[in-house]
Parts: C-alpha cells; structure tokens; sequence
C-alpha cells in the first residue's frame, strides 16, 4: 500500500465509528460526540463532503437497510481498503504518540 | 387566506455568502420565512409561529437523496437550490443550543474544499472574460470603436471582478471585514454592467453599416461622372472603417460624401488599394460617389 496522507479528523471519525459494523450518518455523528466526548463534531456539509469523498476513492460504501419508514435509511460500511486506511493511521497515530512520550 | 410574500433582491457575491446568511435569519427572525431562492433573488412567506438558522452549501450534488437525508439526519430541512449550485438549508431555532448546531463545515478542510470547489467553476468563468477582453482589446486597438470599446470594458471587468473572487475564496482564511450593503451594491452594479456592456455593445455593433460595393464598367460604359451608389445610414458617430480598391486606366476620383454634400473623404488615384481607412463620422446619411473616364475595377466596403 502507498504511502498516505494524514486523514483529517472528520474522515479518521467516521472510519472509526464504521470499524465495528454500518452506521447511518446520524449514528457516525452521535457516536464521534460520545468518543471524544464533545470536542468532535461533524455537521452536515462536513459529512456529505467526506462520505462522497471516502465512497469514490472506495473506502466505504453505502447500504441501504431493509426495515419500513425511519428504520429504511441509508447506512455506510467500511470496505476492505478503508480497513486498511484506518490501521495504517492508527498505527501512524500511535507512532506519533510513542515518539512524544520518548522525548 | 392568502399568503403574504416578500421579495428580497439584496444580491451578495459568493465569497461574501454569508451576508445571505444573515439575511434570511434576519428576515426569519422578523417572520419571513425563505419558500424560493434564486439566482437573483429570494421569496419569502409571512408566519410569525416559527424561526429559523439558514446555512448555504456550494457543490454539485450526485445522489440528492443522500444529500438532503444526510442534512435531515441533524436537523437541516433543505428548502432551494439555485442553478448554478448554492443549496439552502434551514434548522427550527433554539435559543438554548450552542451556536455550532447552526454550523454545517465543522473542519476547516471540508469549508475550504467548499469554496475552493466555487473558485474552480468560476475561475473557468474568468478567464472566459479574460479571453474575451483579450481578443475585444486586439480588436479595438486595429479597429478603434464604440462597441469595441465598450465589450472590451465590459469583460476585462468581468474578469477582474471574478477573478479577485477566486483569489479571495481561495484564500485559507478571510480576514476582511464584511459589509453588507457595500457587498449588495458592488455586486448589483457588476451584473447590471455585464448585462448593460454587453447588450449595448452587441446592438451598436449591430447598427454598423455593412455596405459592399463591387462595380465593373457595363458593355457599352464609356464614363462615369459624380455617381452616386451605396447610400449608407450612420447611426451613432465613431470610427467607421473603408476599404477600398481602384484599378482604372485614367485616374478615378472617388469620395464619401455626407447629406450636406460635402466630401468626407476623397481620393483621386488609377490604382490604389486600402483597407480599414479611418473615416471619423457624424450620425447621419452618406454616399458613394465616383468620376472616372476608363476603369476596370472598383470595390468598396464600409463598417
């Protein structure tokens, strides 16, 4: 795998609120608040422009679920290469992390 | 009963949107509800019963239903678009929220990515302005006139003015104070000067006269003498171009003559060929007028 840029703190979020199984926009938005508890957030423009974004260079897809009414919604799920990404950040962040308390 | 509207013309240039913003909070906040925005202006509905926070999005839309969903999700209910792709957004105010509810960048990446986007589709605008100025700048500078002149004027502004708004769009972080009613009627008078140089240049332009003259001697055509031929209206004065050929075998007089009867310009040669002579006109009606004893040839053009 190439080498990649930093993601942004948006797309870093909405990776890792897909690492554990599909989530709808919403759900991504309540669960970065509850994980950084409040110092992230993510509106609206932010999370259609990093969903489009992530989906065309195939990191995550969308779903929709089956279910009537509000249930029937769009969802995102991580794809293998997204996968990939958010690991190699993880380890880039605790890299960074380990070298701080070295210093 | 019938609904009362109100229309908002308050035109705000791009890289000052949020003038539009707070305009339709403003105008929410006294009861008037946003129900249509254009490209030039915006409708609204009178109901006292509710108040809104707007925010303005820039961007082509691939999948409109996962872009109004993904607003809905927080809140945002979409009310318009323009044509050339502003998206208007609206949340129910509470006065008890923090202020970031009514924000919909939350990075400075995704703001930036949202401009910048604006500044690509205008910055194609603007050099299209540029070029036209270009090729309008070349043409006064051989063909000095009116219309020249006014198209030139007319799209080197456009470009300027559009081309310091990708600059000021592009830009990380802007620190200019923002003036609404100067915003309003700077970019009110650009539109009204695309529209008005552009309009007029294109109808003196088309007022011009286009007279073409091709004369050869008829069979039994022993001489001409003060013929007059190719009247032509000039309808505003300016710079108003002849060519002109003459191939004769005894030298040929040959002259623009005006409504008084006056020469305007006059030349006797047996071989002379010229284009784009300068002939300053008044408004008025011209001729032709030519004398010679034994010619071949003669052509001539006016514009």
């Amino acid at each position: 795998m190439k080498k990649s840029e930093p993601l942004s703190e948006s797309y870093y979020y909405i990776l890792l609120c897909l690492a554990k199984g599909a989530n709808h926009g919403y759900g991504i938005m309540q669960m970065t608040e509850e994980l950084s508890k409040g110092d992230v957030k993510i509106g609206s423009g932010t999370m259609y422009g990093a969903t489009s974004n992530m989906m065309k260079k195939g990191w995550i897809r969308e779903i929709v679920s089956d279910g009537a009414g509000f249930e029937r919604r769009r969802q995102y799920q991580l794809t293998d290469s997204g996968r990939d990404i958010l690991r190699a950040e993880i380890k880039r962040l605790k890299r960074m992390l380990e070298n701080a308390e070295e210093v | 009963m019938a609904n009362k509207y109100k229309y908002s013309f308050a035109l705000h240039s791009a890289w000052n949107y949020q003038n539009e913003v707070e305009e339709m909070d403003k105008y929410s906040e006294n009861g008037w509800q946003l129900v249509k925005a254009a490209l030039f202006h915006r409708k609204y509905v009178k109901n006292d019963k509710i108040r809104y926070r707007y925010q303005l999005d820039f961007r082509r839309i691939e999948d409109k239903g996962r872009y109004i969903e993904t607003f809905r999700e927080q809140g945002w209910e979409y009310v318009d678009s323009t044509i050339n792709g502003w998206h208007y957004f609206r949340k129910i105010y509470d006065p008890s929220l923090p202020e970031e509810e009514y924000e919909i960048f939350t990075d400075r990446e995704s703001f930036n990515a949202m401009k910048k986007n604006w500044a690509r589709i205008a910055l194609v605008i603007a050099i299209f302005g540029g070029i036209m100025a270009l090729i309008y700048g070349i043409k006064l500078i051989m063909v000095p006139s009116v219309p020249f002149l006014l198209l030139f004027l007319t799209f080197l502004i456009e470009f300027s003015v559009l081309f310091r708004g990708v600059l000021i769009m592009r830009a990380k972080e802007s620190k200019r104070k923002r003036n609404r009613y100067r915003d309003s009627v700077l970019i009110t008078v650009f539109f009204l000067t695309i529209i008005l140089g552009t309009s007029s240049g294109i109808s003196l332009a088309g007022k011009r006269p286009n007279i073409t003259v091709n004369r050869i001697p008829e069979a039994n055509e022993e001489s001409v003498n003060n013929e007059r031929f190719g009247d032509f209206e000039v309808k505003y004065p300016d710079n108003y171009f002849l060519d002109l050929g003459i191939e004769s075998k005894d030298p040929m007089t040959f002259e623009v003559v005006n409504e008084k009867g006056e020469a305007v310009y006059k030349i006797t040669d047996t071989s002379f060929h010229e284009d784009d002579i300068r002939l300053n006109l008044k408004k008025g009606t011209y001729y032709f007028s030519m004398s010679c004893d034994t010619y071949y040839n003669l052509n001539c053009n006016i514009n």
